[in-house]
């Protein structure tokens, strides 16, 4: 069932995200183009200056549709009229909610490994290749340094921290979607309401553990190693702990509080 | 065998207003029921609560002896009295979407049914009027080989001719173990293929009975007799 989930979803999405990613590819490959053509001189000078432009935008454009269909399609595909359709198919309630999860996660990747493939494409050169690599080079010596031998326990939170926040961006959404459809009449102003009250109190509670967390560490704040072994195990805890109550929430309203009009 | 659907003391509240209040209800395989009562008398409120889209708020109700579910949704073929397919789907696209969701679709019998009725399969729904729309969700419910179909509302938006047409396909569609739930204030319309009603009034249910008996005990048609029972 899960599977069936995802193909509609991601057909869903592709059918929206299609145009803006062509749009890339497109802008993509004349950017390039242009770029290693050295013919624009004097008033001519405005093409290439107005294809960058137009290349940021598009790169910003995916950024800001990926994000508003990720909100889009949850809204209108479950709780608008089209709810009816999908609530009565012969799924659990928390599997709606992982194929929007999972989906939203993909377009968020595809998001980010095509903008980089795309900067990649533009700007490469083995020259600025070189740049680049030795500019990591300097940063990895300097960062081991600095951090010592926790710096592989680092990168790991770091990562993970990154993968769990993403999902707890779309998470905290898919709960503040959940708690506003409550209201009936005023859906998307009871969603932004509960957005902002998810937001102030979870950031709340975090600084509150925080703050007990550094009172009782007897690192100072000063050293970085305070990151590694303080603050980035429990910023992970306390994400996964609102991961979890944020889905919790939305399928347990889904499956007792439901209130399509 | 199982009823295929009993209520017992269900009871459905919404913030301080009681929209079905200790229904007590069985419904047998095979028959073609009408749940007729006036505009906002719980109709709906009942069907959406077959489907699982609201739980109750005491009481339990059952479906083939289950509680609703994955599993009654499987066998439970369902049109809301809206429409509910995404409207930049072709007409093709959601038969796709059925087939692969309901394991008892059957996509040559919902084609046939386009043919009969001259709509284009490559059409986007958004294209569609309101009454074609409907017409598209009662073929994709009814190509179903469902166990209980809930039918809300189905003849509300289409012109009688298309009437006649949706009330054959709703009669000669269904196999002889599955019961028909049709919900409608049409009563005239459909009076004739139903076998039992429902009248419902205020959340309670006022009366259950089947046809032959209304007419043959009180020698009335079910217009006559809800006219008279809902008199305002």
């Amino acid at each position: 069932m899960l599977g069936k989930l995802l193909k509609h979803e991601m057909k869903a999405c592709a059918r929206l995200l299609f145009p803006i990613y062509l749009v890339l590819i497109v802008l993509t490959v004349m950017e390039r183009i242009v770029l290693s053509l050295d013919v624009f001189n004097g008033v001519l000078q405005i093409i290439p200056g107005f294809l960058t432009f137009a290349y940021i935008i598009s790169i910003l454009a995916i950024v800001v549709l990926s994000f508003v269909i990720i909100i889009f399609r949850f809204y209108k595909n479950l709780i608008t009229d089209e709810g009816y359709l999908m609530f009565t198919l012969p799924a659990k309630s928390h599997q709606l909610i992982n194929s929007k999860l999972i989906v939203s996660l993909l377009w968020t990747f595809i998001c980010i490994i095509a903008i980089f493939a795309s900067l990649v494409a533009v700007f490469y050169t083995p020259d600025r290749f070189h740049v680049f690599m030795n500019g990591l080079k300097t940063f990895v010596t300097e960062f081991n340094a600095e951090i010592g031998d926790e710096s592989i326990l680092f990168l790991i939170e770091i990562i993970l921290l990154i993968i769990l926040s993403l999902i707890r961006g779309i998470i905290q959404i898919y709960a503040s979607i959940a708690l506003g459809q409550l209201l009936g009449g005023h859906k998307i102003i009871g969603s932004f309401a509960a957005y902002i009250g998810l937001y102030t109190f979870t950031q709340i509670l975090l600084i509150i553990v925080l703050f007990i967390g550094g009172s009782i560490s007897n690192k100072s704040i000063e050293d970085i190693a305070i990151l590694p072994q303080m603050i980035f195990p429990v910023t992970l805890i306390l994400t996964i702990v609102f991961n979890a109550a944020f889905y919790f929430l939305t399928n347990y309203i889904f499956q007792k509080k439901l209130n399509l009009e | 065998m199982n009823a295929i659907l009993e209520c017992k003391s269900l009871t459905k509240k919404f913030s301080g207003l009681t929209a079905l209040n200790n229904v007590d209800l069985t419904l047998e395989r095979g028959r073609i029921i009408g749940l007729l009562g006036p505009n906002g008398s719980g109709k709906t409120t009942l069907i959406k609560l077959i489907n699982g889209l609201l739980v109750p708020s005491s009481g339990e109700l059952q479906i083939d002896g289950n509680k609703p579910g994955a599993e009654t949704k499987k066998i439970v073929s369902y049109l809301p009295e809206r429409t509910y397919l995404p409207d930049w789907m072709r007409i093709s696209e959601t038969i796709e979407f059925f087939q692969d969701f309901y394991s008892d679709f059957n996509p040559k019998h919902a084609y046939d049914m386009l043919e009969r009725l001259k709509l284009d399969p490559s059409k986007r729904m958004k294209t569609l009027s309101k009454g074609t729309k409907e017409k598209v969700q009662l073929i994709l419910v009814m190509s179903r080989k469902a166990d209980l179909y809930c039918l809300d509302e189905p003849i509300g938006g289409v012109d009688p001719a298309a009437r006649d047409y949706i009330l054959n396909t709703i009669i000669s569609n269904y196999n002889e173990n599955a019961t028909v739930i049709i919900s409608t204030h049409l009563i005239a319309d459909i009076e004739k293929v139903l076998d039992e009603v429902v009248f419902i009034k205020e959340g309670n249910v006022m009366l259950h009975s089947s046809v032959d008996d209304i007419r043959s005990k009180e020698g009335k048609s079910i217009d006559t007799l809800f006219r008279e029972v809902f008199k305002c």
